[in-house]
Parts: C-alpha cells; sequence; structure tokens
C-alpha cells in the first residue's frame, strides 16, 4: 500500500508513452484556464503594470499558495516526496539580468510564452507575431551563446529554496510563500487604489 | 453571446490544483519557453547539420536526434488546443489583436515582435518563463523563482511609461472595464 509514492513519473509509476499522453491532457486543461481567466489577453497582463487591473499577479499569488497547500497537505500525510519535483536551479545573476529582460520584453509585448500559444488558440494576431519573436530570439541567443556562457552559467547555487536560506524546512518555506504572495496581492491592492484615486 | 470572465481568485484555485496535479503526475510542472527553443533549435539542424556544433543546440540532442520528443513540447500543443477550445466555449473567439484604441496596428505588431525576441532570449538566461521558472519555481520552494519574479516586474514596471500609448491610450481609456 504505501508503495506508491508520488510524483507517478520519477517514482517509475508511468511510462514516458503515458506521461506523454497526460502532456497534452495537462497542457489543454492549462491552456482552457488560461483564456477562462483572461490571460490570453496582453492587454490584461499589460494593465498589471499601469495598476488598471491586477488579476495577473492575483491569480498567480493564488495559484502558487494553492499549489503549495496541496503539496505541504501531500508531504505531510508522506504521499508525496517533494524533493522528487523537479525545481530550476538558481543562479543569481544570470535571474536579476534575465529576469529584467524578460519584463522589458512583457510590457512591450503583453505576453509570455505560455500565454501567447494559449492567446494564439483564441485567434489573437498579436500572440502570432509573439511567437514569431520567439523563434528570432532563439536563434539570437544560440548564435550569442559562446559570448553569454560564461554569465549565464555564474552564481550557481543549484537547487536552492527559501528554507535553505532562512533555515527550517519546507513548512518554513510553506509559510514564508503563503505570507509573501498574499503580502504582494495587498500591497498591489493598496498601490492600485492610490494609482486610480482621482481617475476616471 | 460572450461570457465573463472567472474572478480571478477562483482562478488561482484551479490553475494551482492543475499545477499540482501536473507536478504530481509528470514530476514536472507547466513550461511553455523551452518549446521554442527546441523548435528553432530542430529547424537550424534539419536545415544543416552543421549547426550542432553549436554547443546549446548540442544539448538538445544529447538523447537522440529529435529535439521536439519532449514533455514541454508536447504540453505546449495541449496549451494551443485549451486556449481554442475554451474560446469557442465562451463564444470569445476573434482574429484580433489586444491594443489601445487608436493605437497604430504596426506598431503594436512590431512591439510583439521585439517583445518575443527579448523574452525568449530572456528566457535562456533564466531556464524558463513565468510558467517554467515563475510559477514552477514558487510552487517547489526556489529562491531563484522569486529573484526572477521580481527582476521581471521591476523590468516592466520601470519602463512601463514607454508603452503606456499602446495599453493605456491617450486619455486614460483602454485599460480595464
Amino acid at each position: 500500500m504505501n508503495d506508491l509514492i508520488l510524483p507517478l513519473y520519477k517514482n517509475g509509476f508511468l511510462t514516458p508513452e503515458a506521461n506523454f499522453f497526460f502532456a497534452i491532457v495537462l497542457g489543454f486543461t492549462f491552456g482552457f484556464v488560461l483564456e477562462r481567466t483572461g490571460f490570453t489577453r496582453s492587454q490584461l497582463i499589460a494593465d498589471t503594470f499601469y495598476f488598471k487591473n491586477i488579476a495577473v499577479p492575483k491569480i498567480m499569488g493564488v495559484t502558487v499558495i494553492t499549489a503549495t497547500t496541496w503539496f505541504i497537505l501531500f508531504a505531510w500525510m508522506g504521499w508525496i516526496d517533494l524533493d522528487a519535483l523537479f525545481t530550476p536551479g538558481t543562479y543569481v545573476w544570470p535571474y536579476l539580468v534575465g529576469g529584467l529582460l524578460f519584463g522589458v520584453g512583457m510590457v512591450m509585448a503583453g505576453y509570455c510564452p505560455g500565454t501567447a500559444v494559449a492567446g494564439l488558440g483564441t485567434g489573437k494576431s498579436d500572440a502570432l507575431v509573439f511567437i514569431i519573436g520567439l523563434f528570432g530570439g532563439a536563434f539570437l541567443y544560440f548564435v550569442l551563446y559562446p559570448y553569454v556562457q560564461d554569465f549565464v552559467s555564474s552564481s550557481n547555487l543549484g537547487v536552492f529554496k527559501l528554507h535553505d536560506l532562512f533555515g527550517g524546512n519546507a513548512y518554513t518555506s510553506y509559510i514564508l510563500t503563503v505570507a509573501l504572495e498574499s503580502g504582494i496581492i495587498g500591497f498591489l491592492m493598496l498601490l492600485q487604489k492610490l494609482t486610480n484615486k482621482g481617475e476616471k | 453571446m460572450e461570457k465573463k470572465y472567472w474572478n480571478p481568485y477562483f482562478g488561482g484555485v484551479v490553475l494551482g490544483t492543475m499545477l499540482f496535479l501536473t507536478f504530481v503526475i509528470a514530476s514536472q510542472g507547466f513550461g511553455a519557453s523551452g518549446t521554442f527553443s527546441r523548435a528553432t533549435a530542430q529547424l537550424l539542424v534539419n536545415s544543416d547539420k552543421s549547426w550542432l556544433e553549436n554547443a546549446y543546440i548540442a544539448s538538445y540532442f544529447r538523447h537522440g536526434d529529435n529535439a521536439m520528443l519532449n514533455w514541454t513540447v508536447i504540453e505546449t500543443i495541449g496549451i494551443f488546443l485549451g486556449g481554442f477550445a475554451s474560446a469557442l466555449l465562451a463564444g470569445r473567439f476573434m482574429i484580433r489583436p489586444d491594443k489601445a484604441p487608436g493605437y497604430p496596428m504596426a506598431k503594436r505588431f512590431l512591439w510583439a515582435l521585439i517583445g518575443g525576441m527579448i523574452i525568449e532570449f530572456a528566457t535562456r538566461i533564466t531556464r524558463g518563463c513565468t510558467s517554467g521558472q515563475g510559477l514552477d519555481g514558487m510552487a517547489t520552494f526556489s529562491v531563484g523563482a522569486w529573484i526572477f519574479m521580481f527582476a521581471a516586474f521591476a523590468g516592466a514596471l520601470i519602463l512601463s511609461p514607454l508603452w503606456r500609448k499602446q495599453w493605456v491610450g491617450e486619455n486614460n481609456e483602454g485599460g480595464e472595464e
């Protein structure tokens, strides 16, 4: 009974073919929910940066709170091995510089790759142009890779979690995550109120 | 008849549960930016094998000659189909771009193109986009995802005045209801 520990694929309970089948199904639900919540509109994403509408950070924050709540409950019950979940490594300087660049691209285009793919499905012509740009950006990166190679692999902390930084365990990270996400949502709601004061 | 969009908090609970299920099943989260990098690499290698000498491109072909045989690539096809199905069912499928009223179409497309290039370039540095790095990283308590998200928000906010006309319009039109 206790042999089945999540996640399924990493722990050998799924064949690669079955995992690919789930890729389509899970991707489909992701795209579906992106459309239902309005994420497929570049206008909605851009509105965030002018504090016109902060649905995007609200949805992202609640998404992270919800997912981590499931994780921590399942880990507490002993049903999931959180260390087996793929976690991106932490590269401090590359993420700072790359993140800034990403943000500039986002306010220009109003899309990120996932929302543009779903947006293309809803008929957005700017999403199509954006996706053509994605190919161009990848090409540019390949060509410039020899010159940026050293920088992008610098300041590598490996898999580095909140509790590695602040001490404690996964529960500490969970509490910090919920506090940060709710704090950000609250702060943005306040900023939205102040920014739109007197504006019609 | 066009349906109303979901309440953001409800949407977040649904999306978070989906993200949880994705990790539980596939052992990894959502992603999208890798798909376009892999597709570009595949196109280049198909046209000329010498592109394999590029170290970054070569990393996609370590386990075989098909860079597209990848979980995220297949998931991305699902994202497209899901967006399409949802828009059809909601009566929202329409071919058009998003922009403030009166903003020139050509300029809108130019920014979408340049923005797309910058974003894919940036995601190669950050090992993922708002999904593969942001959501997945924050959900697995990674410090790097927080660095990325704060930096991205800062970058967008600092330069937001430059694209105000595109999104908000001349006299605060556009925006949201």
